[in-house]
């Protein structure tokens, strides 16, 4: 059989569709738009070759405002790890431990993740609405007009209200995914640590956070580049707007392709998208790999 | 003792039922306020149920919204792609981990490069390219983006189950006489079955919300996808919140139907996935 | 293996080099029967949509050999979708005739020779007297015409007699002080005065650029939008203070910070603000509603530079021909005669004024676009909206300040220096 399998013919066939596609659709443009980052082109006329002057002006210049959209989805990142997971993980720990309606509600907390992201902005948008939205209304209901809020229109409160449902739609995602692992941690595990008079919380930190490390590494990458490459739901609220209070790369990145017509420049961000995502995979690679 | 793991129980069932309400009612309200008039969405009645049911807002989402055809035209393209993308993805698991080669597991690194890589940062380079090959504006505009983009992921979940067949059965079928393809398609694509089902809900979760591709390869009307027509419609009725609230419901409803029915297999499906992979 | 991979690699960039050569040229006619496509922005929810589809009908009935098929866009998303389209260039994918703004959005795509050049249209169809030629100045590039004009609008001030009524005005104010005036007795008497739609930023050039031109004279601002002058003037930076200075005084409706234009001017036709300076493409809008209404100008603040008589405003939407249609000559001919005929619908509907010399009976017009009609025929100029009149590039850099300038982020003094540093 290792003759069989060893057949080169075969191998081309049951690998080409997927590098076709792959190299097609994936890499063969961002290769493209790596070309594309060293010029200055308009997206119909020539384009100049201006070497890494594209680089340069984004992390220079104040009216792109690169530095701080890069700050947002970082700080977007930060909260998902260090809010949103927490979260998950509480709700994965209580739900694993065989609770009454478990079910239930594990089915309600998965729910929104099954909502197009496009229903959820426009939702929220509704909810956001100064005038008749739920959420002022029911300030203004409970005598706390004073915390009633222009919330997508004032810089201040802008980021945070655009963090809000973006973090609220995958916590119920994570949550599955950490439960998973809870649920395989071996009872005999858990029952002989119980034997030895551990407590929940003891168990929780001693037996299952070890055992399922591996897949709270994967939920950090997911969430740390899912916050990099963030844009559906910035893009129905805000479009990055007030003032550019929540710009974030991406949002950054069309805006320069199709309102400023900078097509050498919106390559340029989605390179250094990539190279963001990729660096923060591997670093997380790395500090999980090293307590190991 | 007894009293406080009591409290602490409690305690913990109140946070659960917080949380659930969080999730419950932003869906509850939305199919409120999507059978409501004006008037009662801005003030007389914000939260209750409707006092007159106003269906119409549904027939202004099917008839001017076009609801029903982005509905049919998301669906094609999700199906179509999680096909394409389960067929691609055995054969290269079946390369990557039957076959014999040196470089396999380079390869496969390779591939999971996928899973980071930003969907936008190739929209450039690929809208020339469809549009050079007189592609826009077909399903294929969108789904062989959508396949290309869920491969890593298709190939990480179904990399996971296949180790899990036993290469015995492998070994026997090729004493039997089974070639290379009798025995991915006889032995391993029938025992791939639970693999489906993981890879396409994971496809089916990336290609049912896209937004940024959907909205720029398409612009005809016949081939708008759901969450360009949802942007859309909200566009034309800014202030009209009753149409774009039946639209949202049109948009999700069908599938949280699906969802209920299906929930416990969805979510079994789902964990595989992360344990798998 | 490595061969192998180089090998499959190298297939897979096959298509990106094909494609630099290809571009298929389907022509779309057949038999004696030609269909032109047409992409505009005239959804069921846009006011021009009525013309549009009038002038369509009249066209197909008088030449049954055409047929037009229309597609229509949301706005902000048309901007996208036809830069795309420009820019992937291949015949198919692209209209025969479009929608376009004029001046420099037009402008990008006339450099890139996308679009047909109609001098020949209109010099052997047309006379001076049905299309003045000051018309086609914003879609006109080194002394041709590209473009149709298929409207022409000035920015003006819708007010709510009932509401002004209600603080003791039986007018529009027609002086700067009257007006202020009139906003300190709406604010007393708890009206608030203007809606302006702080998420689309168009909306507040609507009110920034008249009190800029009202304090610097025609003039001068068109040369700093054309780039002939620098930003560098301290009566601009006075006009930002005088905006922000309004603002402070609870002259502008706060939640409009956050809201869309569709959304403000319904609070208008609702009567919860008591003015509302827009595009005169609102008319029949306002003149529908069930207040009693009146239309105004913004009145001169520095009279050593400003007259009454100018506005900020211009034909700006047009129709234009792509040149790789495949029947270029026969859709630039169509451009033309439905351009003329959309704006006399545009005219008669109350959604814009003519660019075209109106050939036809204007009696049924409402009252309110006859007040316009006199407004501008005492222009002596005009001054062509700041983010048509710049190429895209400097007019989204323009339009930050101008946020900025409604999110007080930057005062006046802030205004000019951001934007002559940032647009040399």
């Amino acid at each position: 059989m290792n003759k069989l399998y060893s057949n080169k013919w075969y191998i081309i066939i049951f690998l080409l569709p997927a590098l076709i596609l792959f190299c097609g659709v994936l890499i063969a443009p961002i290769g493209a738009s790596g070309y594309f980052s060293f010029f200055d082109w308009n997206g119909f006329t020539e384009k100049t070759y201006i070497g890494l002057s594209n680089y340069k002006e984004l992390f220079t210049s104040d009216s792109i405002g690169f530095m701080k959209a890069l700050g947002n989805s970082l700080l977007l990142a930060v909260l998902t790890v260090f809010l949103q997971l927490p979260l998950a993980l509480a709700l994965a720990l209580v739900l694993g431990k065989k609770i009454k309606g478990e079910r239930a509600f594990l089915s309600v907390y998965f729910m929104p993740v099954l909502i197009s992201t496009v229903v959820i902005g426009q939702l929220w948008l509704k909810i956001y609405n100064p005038d008749y939205g739920v959420l002022n209304v029911a300030l203004r209901a409970v005598g706390l007009e004073n915390l009633a809020h222009i919330w997508l229109g004032d810089k201040a409160t802008a980021l945070g209200a655009v963090f809000v449902p973006i973090l609220w739609q995958y916590v119920g995602y994570h949550m599955l995914l950490l439960y998973a692992g809870v649920k395989s941690v071996p009872p005999e595990l858990r029952e002989a640590a119980m034997l030895d008079g551990a407590t929940d919380g003891q168990v929780n930190r001693f037996i299952v956070l070890p055992y399922i490390k591996p897949i709270i590494k994967i939920s950090v990458i997911f969430a740390v580049t899912g916050s990099l490459k963030s844009f559906d739901l910035i893009y129905v609220l805000t479009n990055g707007g007030p003032l550019h209070a929540t710009e974030v790369p991406s949002t950054l990145m069309i805006s320069m392709l199709f309102l400023r017509n900078r097509y050498g420049m919106g390559s340029t961000i989605a390179v250094l998208l990539i190279v963001l995502c990729f660096a923060f995979a591997l670093l997380i690679n790395f500090v999980f790999r090293e307590e190991d | 003792m007894r009293n406080s793991s009591k409290t602490k129980e409690v305690l913990i069932y109140i946070g659960l039922i917080i949380w659930m309400i969080v999730n419950l009612f932003p869906v509850y309200w939305m199919f409120t306020f999507s059978l409501k008039s004006n008037p009662e969405i801005f003030g007389e009645n914000v939260i209750g149920l409707p006092k007159e049911w106003l269906w119409s807002n549904y027939s202004t989402a099917l008839h001017t919204g076009n609801m029903g055809l982005y509905f049919m035209n998301s669906a094609i393209v999700a199906i179509s792609t999680i096909l394409i993308t389960l067929i691609v993805a055995l054969m290269a698991t079946f390369a990557l981990t039957r076959l014999i080669w040196k470089k396999r597991k380079t390869l496969n690194k390779f591939f999971m490069l996928g899973l980071t890589i930003p969907i936008h940062a190739s929209i450039v380079p690929v809208y020339v390219t469809l549009s050079k090959l007189n592609m826009l504006n077909t399903y294929w505009a969108l789904i062989i983006p959508y396949s290309a983009f869920s491969l890593a992921m298709a190939i990480l979940v179904c990399t996971g189950f296949m180790n899990e067949i036993p290469r015995e059965l492998d070994e026997s079928a090729c004493i039997d006489g089974c070639g290379v393809f009798g025995i991915f398609f006889r032995i391993i694509v029938p025992l791939m079955k639970p693999a489906v089902a993981t890879v396409g809900i994971y496809t089916f979760l990336q290609c049912w919300n896209e937004l940024m591709f959907a909205n720029v390869f398409i612009s005809k009307n016949a081939y708008r996808t759901l969450p360009v027509g949802v942007q859309a419609l909200s566009g034309q009725y800014t202030t009209e919140w009753g149409p774009i609230g039946a639209a949202l419901v049109l948009a999700t409803f069908p599938t949280l139907f699906v969802y209920i029915f299906l929930s416990k297999k969805i979510q079994e499906s789902f964990i595989a996935g992360a344990i798998k992979g | 293996m490595k061969k192998i991979l180089a090998l499959i690699l190298c297939l897979c960039m096959v298509p990106f080099m094909a494609a630099c050569g290809g571009g298929g040229d389907q022509g779309s006619s057949d038999g004696d029967q030609v269909t032109l496509k047409l992409w505009c922005i005239a959804t069921e929810s846009d006011a021009n949509r009525p013309a549009y589809l009038q002038a369509i009908e009249d066209y197909e009935a008088a030449n049954p050999g055409v047929k037009i098929e229309m597609e229509a866009f949301e706005n902000e998303s048309y901007k996208t979708k036809i830069k795309a389209a420009m820019t992937g260039g291949s015949s198919d994918d692209l209209p025969d005739i479009f929608f376009t703004w004029g001046g420099a959005f037009l402008g990008d795509f006339v450099d890139a020779g996308k679009v047909v050049c109609l001098d020949d249209v209109y010099a052997n169809n047309y006379t001076e007297e049905q299309i003045p030629s000051v018309m086609l100045n914003n879609s006109s590039y080194d002394g041709k015409h590209y473009g149709v004009p298929t409207t022409f609008n000035i920015v003006a001030m819708y007010a709510n007699m009932d509401l002004l009524a209600q603080a003791g005005w039986d007018k529009v104010p027609e002086t700067y002080e009257e007006l202020i005036k009139c906003c300190d007795d709406l604010v007393a008497a708890g009206i608030i005065p203007f809606g302006c739609a702080g998420s689309e930023t168009w909306c507040v050039t609507e009110y920034l650029e008249p009190i800029i031109l009202k304090s610097i004279g025609y003039e001068d601002l068109n040369k700093i939008f054309a780039g002939e002058a620098t930003w560098n003037d301290p009566d601009i930076a006075k006009s930002v203070d005088t905006m922000q200075e309004m603002i402070d005084k609870g002259y502008f409706d706060p939640s409009g910070v956050a809201l869309t234009n569709d959304e403000v001017k319904a609070n208008f036709l609702a009567g919860k603000t008591a003015f509302y300076q827009n595009g005169s493409w609102n008319t029949g809008e306002v003149a529908g509603a069930d207040f009693k209404s009146a239309v105004a100008m913004f009145p001169v603040i520095n009279a050593d530079r400003s007259t009454a008589n100018c506005a900020i405003g211009g034909p700006s939407d047009h129709l234009a021909v792509c040149s790789e249609s495949a029947n270029a000559d026969l859709a630039a001919e169509v451009a033309v005669a439905l351009g003329k005929e959309i704006c006399h619908y545009n005219y008669l509907n109350a959604v814009g004024l003519p660019a075209w010399t109106p050939d036809y009976d204007t009696s049924s017009l409402t009252p309110l676009m006859v007040d316009i009609g006199n407004i501008v025929n005492q222009c002596e100029g005009m001054v062509l909206f700041g983010d048509t009149a710049m190429s895209a590039d400097p007019a989204n850099i323009y339009l930050d300040y101008v946020a900025k300038v409604y999110g007080k982020e930057i005062d006046g003094q802030g205004f000019i220096d951001g934007l002559t540093k940032d647009l040399q």
